[in-house]
Protein backbone atom coordinates (compact mmCIF):
# COMPACT_ATOMS: atom_id res chain seq x y z
CA UNK A 1 0.00 0.00 0.00
CA UNK A 2 1.03 3.78 -0.84
CA UNK A 3 0.69 6.22 1.82
CA UNK A 4 -0.22 9.28 0.25
CA UNK A 5 1.59 12.38 0.79
CA UNK A 6 -0.89 14.59 2.69
CA UNK A 7 -1.53 14.83 6.16
CA UNK A 8 1.48 15.93 8.74
CA UNK A 9 4.28 14.09 8.89
CA UNK A 10 3.80 10.83 11.07
CA UNK A 11 0.36 11.55 11.25
CA UNK A 12 -2.12 8.67 9.95
CA UNK A 13 -2.89 9.03 6.49
CA UNK A 14 -6.95 10.41 6.40
CA UNK A 15 -8.05 8.27 3.73
CA UNK A 16 -12.03 8.38 2.94
CA UNK A 17 -11.49 6.13 -0.07
CA UNK A 18 -9.02 3.38 0.52
CA UNK A 19 -7.22 1.19 -2.21
CA UNK A 20 -10.10 -1.02 -3.89
CA UNK A 21 -12.81 1.77 -3.95
CA UNK A 22 -14.89 1.13 -6.80
CA UNK A 23 -16.86 3.73 -9.00
CA UNK A 24 -20.22 2.30 -7.07
CA UNK A 25 -18.84 3.00 -3.89
CA UNK A 26 -18.29 6.83 -4.90
CA UNK A 27 -21.52 6.64 -6.24
CA UNK A 28 -23.46 5.62 -3.12
CA UNK A 29 -20.61 8.22 -1.25
CA UNK A 30 -21.53 11.11 -3.24
CA UNK A 31 -25.39 10.90 -3.93
CA UNK A 32 -27.01 11.52 -0.93
CA UNK A 33 -24.63 14.99 -0.31
CA UNK A 34 -25.36 16.51 -4.09
CA UNK A 35 -28.77 15.50 -3.64
CA UNK A 36 -28.52 18.19 -0.79
CA UNK A 37 -27.40 20.76 -3.39
CA UNK A 38 -29.84 20.80 -5.77
CA UNK A 39 -28.28 18.15 -7.52
CA UNK A 40 -28.11 14.33 -9.42
CA UNK A 41 -26.02 11.94 -11.57
CA UNK A 42 -26.22 13.01 -14.94
CA UNK A 43 -28.71 10.72 -16.67
CA UNK A 44 -25.88 9.22 -19.15
CA UNK A 45 -24.96 6.35 -16.81
CA UNK A 46 -21.93 5.40 -19.78
CA UNK A 47 -20.25 8.92 -19.13
CA UNK A 48 -20.70 9.03 -15.35
CA UNK A 49 -18.72 5.94 -15.98
CA UNK A 50 -15.95 7.84 -17.45
CA UNK A 51 -15.88 10.49 -15.58
CA UNK A 52 -15.48 8.04 -12.26
CA UNK A 53 -13.50 6.21 -14.00
CA UNK A 54 -11.00 9.09 -14.48
CA UNK A 55 -11.48 10.02 -10.65
CA UNK A 56 -10.58 6.35 -9.64
CA UNK A 57 -7.20 7.48 -11.78
CA UNK A 58 -6.69 10.98 -9.70
CA UNK A 59 -7.42 9.04 -6.25
CA UNK A 60 -4.72 6.47 -7.15
CA UNK A 61 -2.36 9.14 -7.52
CA UNK A 62 -3.13 11.71 -5.31
CA UNK A 63 -5.05 9.87 -2.62
CA UNK A 64 -8.49 12.27 -2.66
CA UNK A 65 -11.14 12.46 -5.40
CA UNK A 66 -9.75 15.82 -7.20
CA UNK A 67 -11.30 16.88 -10.39
CA UNK A 68 -10.19 14.94 -13.25
CA UNK A 69 -10.88 17.82 -15.33
CA UNK A 70 -9.31 20.14 -13.34
CA UNK A 71 -5.24 20.87 -12.48
CA UNK A 72 -4.33 20.92 -9.12
CA UNK A 73 -2.25 23.67 -8.34
CA UNK A 74 -0.33 22.36 -5.38
CA UNK A 75 -1.44 24.77 -2.76
CA UNK A 76 -3.85 22.86 -0.05
CA UNK A 77 -6.09 25.82 0.32
CA UNK A 78 -6.90 25.72 -3.57
CA UNK A 79 -6.98 22.53 -4.41
CA UNK A 80 -10.03 21.47 -1.68
CA UNK A 81 -12.07 23.47 -3.70
CA UNK A 82 -11.96 20.92 -6.17
CA UNK A 83 -12.34 17.73 -4.53
CA UNK A 84 -15.45 16.03 -5.98
CA UNK A 85 -18.14 16.97 -5.43
CA UNK A 86 -17.11 21.12 -5.83
CA UNK A 87 -20.54 22.38 -5.85
CA UNK A 88 -20.76 24.46 -2.87
CA UNK A 89 -17.74 26.24 -4.15
CA UNK A 90 -18.94 26.73 -8.11
CA UNK A 91 -22.76 27.34 -7.10
CA UNK A 92 -23.20 29.90 -9.16
CA UNK A 93 -21.32 28.86 -12.23
CA UNK A 94 -23.15 25.63 -12.18
CA UNK A 95 -26.10 27.05 -11.54
CA UNK A 96 -25.54 28.18 -14.67
CA UNK A 97 -24.84 25.71 -16.99
CA UNK A 98 -27.08 23.57 -15.11
CA UNK A 99 -24.13 21.18 -14.62
CA UNK A 100 -20.70 20.79 -13.26
CA UNK A 101 -18.01 21.55 -14.85
CA UNK A 102 -17.36 17.97 -16.12
CA UNK A 103 -21.02 16.82 -16.31
CA UNK A 104 -20.85 14.22 -14.20
CA UNK A 105 -23.59 15.94 -11.32
CA UNK A 106 -26.42 18.05 -12.95
CA UNK A 107 -29.41 19.99 -11.71
CA UNK A 108 -32.20 18.49 -10.16
CA UNK A 109 -34.40 19.38 -12.69
CA UNK A 110 -32.79 18.65 -15.96
CA UNK A 111 -34.12 15.60 -17.70
CA UNK A 112 -31.88 14.74 -20.22
CA UNK A 113 -27.98 15.31 -19.32
CA UNK A 114 -26.55 14.02 -22.57
CA UNK A 115 -28.24 17.14 -24.19
CA UNK A 116 -26.09 19.31 -22.08
CA UNK A 117 -23.39 17.93 -23.35
CA UNK A 118 -20.82 20.57 -24.34
CA UNK A 119 -22.27 23.42 -22.62
CA UNK A 120 -19.60 25.56 -20.92
CA UNK A 121 -20.75 29.14 -21.27
CA UNK A 122 -22.80 30.57 -18.27
CA UNK A 123 -26.07 32.51 -19.70
CA UNK A 124 -25.97 36.07 -19.31
CA UNK A 125 -27.94 38.12 -16.46
CA UNK A 126 -29.55 36.76 -13.44
CA UNK A 127 -29.61 32.91 -12.48
CA UNK A 128 -31.48 31.42 -9.53
CA UNK A 129 -29.07 29.17 -7.13
CA UNK A 130 -30.08 26.00 -5.48
CA UNK A 131 -29.51 26.97 -1.97
CA UNK A 132 -31.10 24.38 0.20
CA UNK A 133 -34.14 21.92 0.22
CA UNK A 134 -37.26 22.98 1.98
CA UNK A 135 -37.28 19.83 4.30
CA UNK A 136 -33.47 20.56 5.41
CA UNK A 137 -34.52 23.94 7.38
CA UNK A 138 -36.83 24.36 10.16
CA UNK A 139 -38.50 27.22 10.80
CA UNK A 140 -36.47 29.93 12.52
CA UNK A 141 -33.36 28.19 10.94
CA UNK A 142 -31.23 29.81 9.56
CA UNK A 143 -27.89 28.96 6.86
CA UNK A 144 -25.07 30.91 5.14
CA UNK A 145 -24.38 30.01 1.86
CA UNK A 146 -21.90 31.24 -0.20
CA UNK A 147 -22.99 31.54 -4.16
CA UNK A 148 -19.86 32.66 -5.73
CA UNK A 149 -18.38 35.70 -4.18
CA UNK A 150 -21.94 36.48 -2.48
CA UNK A 151 -22.90 35.44 1.42
CA UNK A 152 -26.11 34.72 1.80
CA UNK A 153 -28.36 34.66 4.72
CA UNK A 154 -31.18 32.25 4.00
CA UNK A 155 -33.99 32.43 6.65
CA UNK A 156 -36.99 30.10 7.10
CA UNK A 157 -39.93 31.71 8.89
CA UNK A 158 -43.72 30.05 9.29
CA UNK A 159 -42.40 27.95 6.39
CA UNK A 160 -41.67 31.05 4.11
CA UNK A 161 -38.18 31.39 2.86
CA UNK A 162 -35.99 34.60 2.90
CA UNK A 163 -32.96 35.55 1.28
CA UNK A 164 -30.06 38.34 2.25
CA UNK A 165 -26.73 39.88 2.22
CA UNK A 166 -25.16 38.10 5.22
CA UNK A 167 -23.05 41.06 5.95
CA UNK A 168 -24.63 43.22 8.83
CA UNK A 169 -23.92 47.21 7.43
CA UNK A 170 -22.62 47.81 11.16
CA UNK A 171 -19.28 45.74 11.36
CA UNK A 172 -19.88 42.95 8.76
CA UNK A 173 -21.12 40.18 11.40
CA UNK A 174 -22.68 37.62 9.69
CA UNK A 175 -26.85 37.74 9.87
CA UNK A 176 -26.97 34.16 9.20
CA UNK A 177 -25.87 33.66 12.82
CA UNK A 178 -28.34 35.97 14.47
CA UNK A 179 -31.54 35.44 16.08
CA UNK A 180 -35.30 35.53 14.60
CA UNK A 181 -37.97 37.44 16.44
CA UNK A 182 -40.89 36.85 13.82
CA UNK A 183 -39.40 37.98 10.73
CA UNK A 184 -36.94 40.45 12.64
CA UNK A 185 -33.31 38.93 12.71
CA UNK A 186 -30.87 40.02 15.20
CA UNK A 187 -27.68 40.47 14.67
CA UNK A 188 -25.10 38.67 16.81
CA UNK A 189 -22.36 41.05 17.59
CA UNK A 190 -24.66 44.40 18.55
CA UNK A 191 -28.00 43.26 17.59
CA UNK A 192 -29.27 45.36 15.08
CA UNK A 193 -32.11 43.94 13.85
CA UNK A 194 -32.69 43.56 9.99
CA UNK A 195 -36.57 42.23 8.71
CA UNK A 196 -36.00 39.35 6.30
CA UNK A 197 -38.72 40.45 4.39
CA UNK A 198 -37.24 43.29 3.11
CA UNK A 199 -33.98 43.56 4.64
CA UNK A 200 -34.63 47.02 6.41
CA UNK A 201 -33.53 48.02 9.62
CA UNK A 202 -33.78 51.35 11.94
CA UNK A 203 -30.51 52.74 11.52
CA UNK A 204 -30.49 55.01 8.42
CA UNK A 205 -29.00 54.04 5.17
CA UNK A 206 -27.90 50.62 6.37
CA UNK A 207 -30.46 48.27 5.08
CA UNK A 208 -28.97 44.92 3.49
CA UNK A 209 -29.66 43.58 0.17
CA UNK A 210 -32.41 41.20 -0.64
CA UNK A 211 -32.84 38.73 -3.28
CA UNK A 212 -35.83 36.66 -4.83
CA UNK A 213 -36.37 33.52 -3.64
CA UNK A 214 -38.78 30.50 -5.13
CA UNK A 215 -39.59 27.76 -4.14
CA UNK A 216 -39.71 24.67 -6.58
CA UNK A 217 -40.12 20.89 -6.43
CA UNK A 218 -39.23 21.08 -2.18
CA UNK A 219 -36.04 23.31 -3.31
CA UNK A 220 -35.23 26.59 -2.26
CA UNK A 221 -33.90 28.89 -5.18
CA UNK A 222 -32.73 31.75 -5.07
CA UNK A 223 -32.32 34.86 -7.91
CA UNK A 224 -28.68 36.06 -7.91
CA UNK B 1 -4.62 26.24 -39.72
CA UNK B 2 -2.63 24.99 -35.86
CA UNK B 3 -4.78 23.52 -33.65
CA UNK B 4 -3.51 22.43 -30.20
CA UNK B 5 -5.16 20.93 -27.33
CA UNK B 6 -4.57 20.95 -23.22
CA UNK B 7 -5.89 17.93 -21.91
CA UNK B 8 -5.58 15.89 -19.12
CA UNK B 9 -5.29 12.28 -19.42
CA UNK B 10 -8.30 11.55 -16.84
CA UNK B 11 -10.64 13.82 -18.08
CA UNK B 12 -13.81 13.11 -20.53
CA UNK B 13 -14.30 16.02 -22.11
CA UNK B 14 -10.60 16.28 -23.21
CA UNK B 15 -11.07 12.57 -24.97
CA UNK B 16 -14.77 13.68 -26.44
CA UNK B 17 -13.03 16.80 -27.91
CA UNK B 18 -9.80 14.35 -29.32
CA UNK B 19 -12.41 12.19 -30.73
CA UNK B 20 -14.40 14.82 -32.60
CA UNK B 21 -11.43 16.31 -33.85
CA UNK B 22 -10.30 12.82 -34.84
CA UNK B 23 -13.64 12.08 -36.19
CA UNK B 24 -13.27 15.01 -38.66
CA UNK B 25 -10.03 14.19 -39.78
CA UNK B 26 -8.62 17.40 -38.09
CA UNK B 27 -4.72 17.64 -37.80
CA UNK B 28 -3.47 18.63 -33.95
CA UNK B 29 -0.88 18.31 -30.95
CA UNK B 30 -2.13 17.49 -27.73
CA UNK B 31 -0.47 17.99 -24.54
CA UNK B 32 -1.41 15.79 -21.87
CA UNK B 33 -0.68 18.38 -18.76
CA UNK B 34 -0.69 15.48 -15.97
CA UNK B 35 1.49 13.39 -17.29
CA UNK B 36 4.74 16.02 -17.89
CA UNK B 37 7.19 16.07 -15.33
CA UNK B 38 8.59 19.35 -13.05
CA UNK B 39 9.56 21.97 -15.05
CA UNK B 40 7.12 20.97 -18.43
CA UNK B 41 4.30 20.62 -16.31
CA UNK B 42 4.64 23.92 -14.43
CA UNK B 43 5.80 25.04 -18.39
CA UNK B 44 2.36 24.01 -19.33
CA UNK B 45 -0.02 25.05 -16.51
CA UNK B 46 1.53 28.65 -16.99
CA UNK B 47 0.41 28.33 -20.44
CA UNK B 48 -3.39 27.03 -20.25
CA UNK B 49 -3.35 29.70 -17.27
CA UNK B 50 -2.78 32.70 -19.60
CA UNK B 51 -4.35 31.13 -22.69
CA UNK B 52 -7.81 30.40 -20.74
CA UNK B 53 -7.74 32.45 -17.25
CA UNK B 54 -7.94 29.25 -15.19
CA UNK B 55 -6.77 25.73 -14.91
CA UNK B 56 -10.02 23.65 -16.14
CA UNK B 57 -9.59 21.42 -19.11
CA UNK B 58 -9.62 21.07 -22.29
CA UNK B 59 -8.38 23.94 -23.68
CA UNK B 60 -8.31 23.94 -27.27
CA UNK B 61 -6.41 26.44 -29.14
CA UNK B 62 -7.64 27.10 -32.89
CA UNK B 63 -5.57 29.50 -34.86
CA UNK B 64 -5.16 32.75 -32.17
CA UNK B 65 -8.45 31.54 -30.84
CA UNK B 66 -8.74 29.79 -27.83
CA UNK B 67 -11.61 27.50 -26.82
CA UNK B 68 -12.19 26.26 -23.08
CA UNK B 69 -14.02 22.80 -22.26
CA UNK B 70 -15.69 20.79 -25.23
CA UNK B 71 -17.53 23.68 -26.82
CA UNK B 72 -18.43 21.55 -29.88
CA UNK B 73 -20.54 24.56 -31.56
CA UNK B 74 -17.90 26.38 -31.08
CA UNK B 75 -15.03 24.25 -32.43
CA UNK B 76 -17.12 23.58 -35.39
CA UNK B 77 -17.61 27.30 -36.27
CA UNK B 78 -13.64 28.07 -35.93
CA UNK B 79 -12.65 25.04 -37.99
CA UNK B 80 -15.19 25.86 -40.42
CA UNK B 81 -16.97 22.12 -40.32
S1 LIG C 1 -16.72 19.58 -11.78
FE1 LIG C 1 -18.06 17.85 -11.38
S2 LIG C 1 -16.75 16.06 -11.58
FE2 LIG C 1 -15.41 17.84 -11.33
S3 LIG C 1 -15.07 17.94 -9.12
FE3 LIG C 1 -16.77 19.27 -9.57
S4 LIG C 1 -18.54 18.00 -9.22
FE4 LIG C 1 -16.81 16.61 -9.42
S1 LIG D 1 -22.09 44.02 13.36
FE1 LIG D 1 -24.19 43.80 13.27
S2 LIG D 1 -24.91 45.04 14.85
FE2 LIG D 1 -22.78 45.36 14.89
Amino acid sequence: MSAPETGAPGAPPRRRFPEGTTAEDLKAYMGPFVERLGYKFNTDGEFVAMVLEGELEVLATTGDVYCPCRMRTGDPKEDVKIICPCIPFFRDEFAGMRKCWCGLFIRADVEDGAALMGVIAEPEGPIEVPVARVDDMRDGEARRVKVGKTALAVFRVDGEFFALSDVCRHAFAPLSEGWLDGHAVMCPWHGWRYDVRDGTTDHPDADVRTYPVTVRDGEVLVTV
Amino acid sequence: MRVKVFALSTCPYCRMSRQFLDENGVAYDVVEVDKLEDDDKQTAIAEVKSLSGGTSFPVIVVGDEVVVGYNKVRIKELLGL
